[in-house]
């Protein structure tokens, strides 16, 4: 496995600017506590007098608690406390704030289980073992209740009520719509050609490296610290002082060291809300780390959706309209899934322009694990249907695929009707250098193919359905007297490399070397709050804050050097490589940690302080830039087996100025293993709600040695709306990847597969159907 | 001339918005309003999604122009 940027080169717009930190090869800033074990995760975080708490789970999916006698429990030696939902408030939580009739999940529930997994009480004990046994001794009587597990069954009229007052058990819908689509679907009736296609994609693990896990300290002062894994210390701040009736003020969150989180992390979890509770009824610190069971059972997941998709183009290619629908199964709560619901719908439309589009999605209660956001939130479903159904129709139709996407595909100064304004645009040169790449393959031989998708993504989501007062993201520089910066941000790193990415743009804004800045994050109690790390919105958001911040306290520091140095007002100061200099005579000049201190002393003896913020205004419904990108992958299968061999993933990719090339290689590593493992070996399979792989030996994730050699063509435009024309780099390459495997499957074999994970033995299957049909 | 949905009075230029309102809100005033001209409000959302076309949203349209009359 290798990966290596093979060009950089200036599409869009062309900046002369020479940076001296940015598009630099800089290694995590944290790297060095991480490989030698010094970094504190919440499993390592231990408090004196701490209580470890284990998590007592629903054996059925869908039931009603009669009563709950923990009685044996609490008198076993060890146990101190048992929580249930009569230990809380009995709030119905959500991260939906700003529509409360989506905050359906109380996390230790009063009435009713909706799941196998669902949290129903919670132990504090000595040790974790005293915990775990004492679960057994904990009486539950259930009224078991009829379940539904599959959304097209849930919405039948005679299907059991998950949520009483929810008809049909459909928990959110969501439409889209631009241009006539009737009109253009009946000039494709006339003289043009029409393909509908059904779907199914499936449901798959989030797979942190870290498992669920926090250490909760209530104290009589009535304040709360928790240690948590978490994607978000803010949200976590906020959704506990709701479910625990305090202020948030009251409470701290603290996440030093994050072990991933792609989506599954910014929701409030059991282990951080059970913990917190029991911290609360005995004023003892008390820890909670999930099992890679629990984790599996109940952490949510990605939503598996049933598609259906109706596409109109001229017989030359050209696109006319889209119509779509999506059944989701949502599980048993609302979670994030709701906008995954939303996005899937609208990246379904991605990376091409349509005269008329039509989405209807239906979200739908299942008494199955809930599902919710995972790494491209929606759209690597979307991408599964509609880049297969493309490649079809170009088939069918004897098209090139690549002229078909060029002629349709997004463009600089794009605007989709109603819901976004494309400004920065690399596609049709993702398109080429795609092309280019997979024609000097030449022939690969029988049963392998190159198949090809292209996709896009958002970078950060504009929607405020949490409701939250604050900027989307904010920052503050501090400058102090030797010269080093502290730079205090609320954007949650979780191992994407994101303190390092901020730093960066600090030092680049300041003209310091990234070794001057300190990043402080992942504590309330010091960081400005931030909605966190999701939706890929923290280069472009919380960049654009820490620029800001770094040029309010750089415009200070100069203010005093043009007092200092007596300038012709006409000159223009800058700072570079922590050299103060004109700019039209750079060898002018004196050293920044020299001007530092006049400063500092000239403010008397204050430090320099700068503050940035950043919240989107003016950018459509969706996100406030978009990246783009092609991808190609060579597979071999095998006939008799349907074993798949991956060969290699090629990306073009357009993300703007990359900030950091060695973090985009990570991203795109671990993207492409994320979404190779969504598209051929990751699933849940449950037989009766009950998730039968729960184990690392039975869920299947792309091992080091299937993992293909991954290459990248840096596509480099320039984003007004982003930081240095940054924009989104990581989370939007897993969207292509499903789509570009069943590409390569359909070029190799002729099969065309509907159903994910495209697994040996559907691909068997496909084939003795083939032959069955060839044969008649 | 803008369309006011029936139940919430919120305006939009098309009687098809006022439609994919009522539809995107379904909340019970919203649901009810529905049931009160004769049709069930989760029956259209499913015929939307199982049938191609866009025939319970010109079926929401007609009866929102229906209405205007009779909004104050």
């Amino acid at each position: 496995m290798s990966t290596e940027i093979k060009e950089l080169k200036f599409t869009t717009f062309k900046t002369n600017i020479k940076y001296s930190v940015i598009n630099k090869r800089v290694h995590n800033i944290d790297g060095l506590a991480k490989v030698t074990g010094r970094a504190t995760y919440t499993f390592d975080v231990k408090l004196p007098n701490m209580l470890y708490g284990k998590i007592l789970r629903s054996p059925h999916p869908h039931a009603r608690i009669v009563n709950i006698d923990a009685s044996k429990a609490l008198a076993m030696p060890g146990v101190i406390a048992v929580a249930t939902g009569k230990d809380t408030p009995g709030v119905k939580q959500g991260i939906w704030r700003r529509y409360p009739e989506l905050c359906d999940e109380q996390i230790l529930p009063l009435e009713k289980v909706r799941y196998i997994g669902e949290p129903v009480a919670a132990v504090a004990a000595v040790t974790e073992e005293i915990a775990e046994k004492a679960l057994e001794l904990i009486d539950v009587e259930y009224e078991v209740l009829p379940p539904v597990f599959q959304p097209l069954d849930a919405i039948r009229k005679d299907a059991p009520i998950i949520h009483e007052g929810v008809e049909r058990n459909i928990n959110v819908t969501r439409h889209i719509e631009w241009g006539d689509v009737d009109d253009a679907f009946a000039e494709a009736e006339k003289d043009g050609y029409i393909r509908e296609d059904w779907f199914r994609t499936s449901s798959q693990h989030h797979m942190c490296m870290e498992t669920r896990a926090a250490v909760s300290s209530f104290t009589p002062d009535g304040k709360l610290t928790v240690y948590c894994s978490t994607q978000s210390p803010y949200y976590m701040q906020a959704l506990l002082a709701g479910v625990l009736d305090m202020r948030e003020g009251d409470i701290r969150v603290i996440a030093h060291y994050v072990g991933g989180g792609f989506g599954g992390k910014f929701e409030l979890d059991a282990a951080i809300f059970c913990s917190a509770v029991l911290s609360k009824k005995t004023f003892r610190p008390v820890k909670i780390v999930f099992t890679r069971e629990e984790d599996f059972i109940a952490s949510k997941r990605r939503t598996p959706m049933h598609y259906y998709i109706r596409t109109a183009m001229k017989k030359d290619g050209t696109f006319l309209a889209r119509e779509v629908r999506v059944f989701t199964n949502g599980g048993a709560y609302t979670g994030m899934g709701a906008t995954a619901l939303y996005l899937t719908g609208f990246f379904c439309s991605f990376p091409y322009k349509w005269r008329g589009y039509r989405y209807d999605g239906y979200r739908v209660y299942t008494n199955t694990l809930p599902s919710t956001a995972m790494r491209g939130f929606g759209a690597p479903q979307a991408m599964f249907c509609s880049e297969q159904q493309i490649e079809w129709m170009c088939a069918d139709l004897g098209l090139d695929p690549y002229e078909v996407r060029r002629k349709n595909a997004h463009t600089e100064c794009y605007e989709v009707p109603g819901q976004a304004y494309i400004q920065s645009c690399g596609m049709t040169q993702c398109i080429d250098k795609i092309e280019a790449w997979a024609k000097s393959k030449g022939n690969l031989g029988p049963n392998r193919a190159i198949g090809v998708s292209a996709a896009g993504f958002m970078s950060g989501g504009i929607f405020n359905w949490f409701d939250t007062p604050y900027s989307f993201s904010s920052a503050v520089v501090v400058i102090n007297y030797d010269g080093k910066v502290d730079l205090y941000v609320g954007c949650q790193e979780i191992g994407q490399g994101s303190n390092t990415t901020m730093a960066i743009i600090c030092a680049e804004t300041l003209g310091v070397k990234i070794e001057d800045i300190n990043v402080y994050s992942g504590d309330t109690a010091h960081s400005p709050a931030d909605l966190g790390a999701w939706g890929s919105r923290q280069t472009l958001m919380a960049g654009n804050a820490v620029k800001m911040a770094a040029e309010d306290a750089k415009r200070q520091l100069l203010e005093f050097a043009y007092a200092e140095m007596g300038l012709n007002i006409v000159y223009d100061l800058d700072i570079k490589d922590r050299w103060v200099h004109v700019i039209a005579r750079p060898e002018r000049g004196m050293k920044y940690e020299d001007l530092v201190k006049r400063a500092i002393r000239g403010k008397d003896g204050q430090r320099i302080i700068g503050r940035g913020y950043y919240t989107p205004h003016r950018k459509g419904m969706i996100s406030p830039a978009y990246s783009y990108m092609m991808q190609a992958v060579d597979a071999e299968i095998d006939p008799e087996t349907g074993k798949i061999t991956l060969h290699e993933v090629m990306t073009a990719h357009d993300c703007g100025q990359p900030i950091n090339p060695l973090g985009l290689i990570g991203q795109l590593e671990g993207a492409a293993s994320m979404a190779l493992g969504f598209g051929y070996l990751e699933d849940q399979p449950m037989d009766e709600g009950k998730i039968l792989n729960p184990n690392l030996v039975d869920y299947k994730v792309i091992r080091a040695t299937e993992m293909p050699k991954t290459d990248m063509i840096e596509i480099d435009t320039y984003e007004a709306e982003g930081p240095y024309g940054a924009k989104e780099a990581g989370e939007g390459l897993t969207n292509p990847t499903a789509a570009a495997l069943g590409n390569a499957i359909f070029h190799a074999l002729g099969l065309q597969m509907k159903e994910l994970p495209i697994t040996s033995e559907k691909i068997v299957n496909a084939l003795k159907e083939k032959k069955e049909k060839q044969g008649k | 001339m803008n369309y006011k949905c029936p139940v919430c009075k919120k305006e939009w230029p098309t009687s098809l918005q006022v439609a994919r309102h009522i539809f995107g809100t379904g909340d019970k005033p919203h649901r009810e309003w529905v049931g009160s001209k004769g049709y069930s409000y989760i029956d259209l959302l499913l015929e939307q999604v199982s049938a191609p076309g866009n025939k319970s949203y010109e079926i929401m349209s007609k009866l929102v122009e229906e209405e205007q009359d009779k909004i104050k």
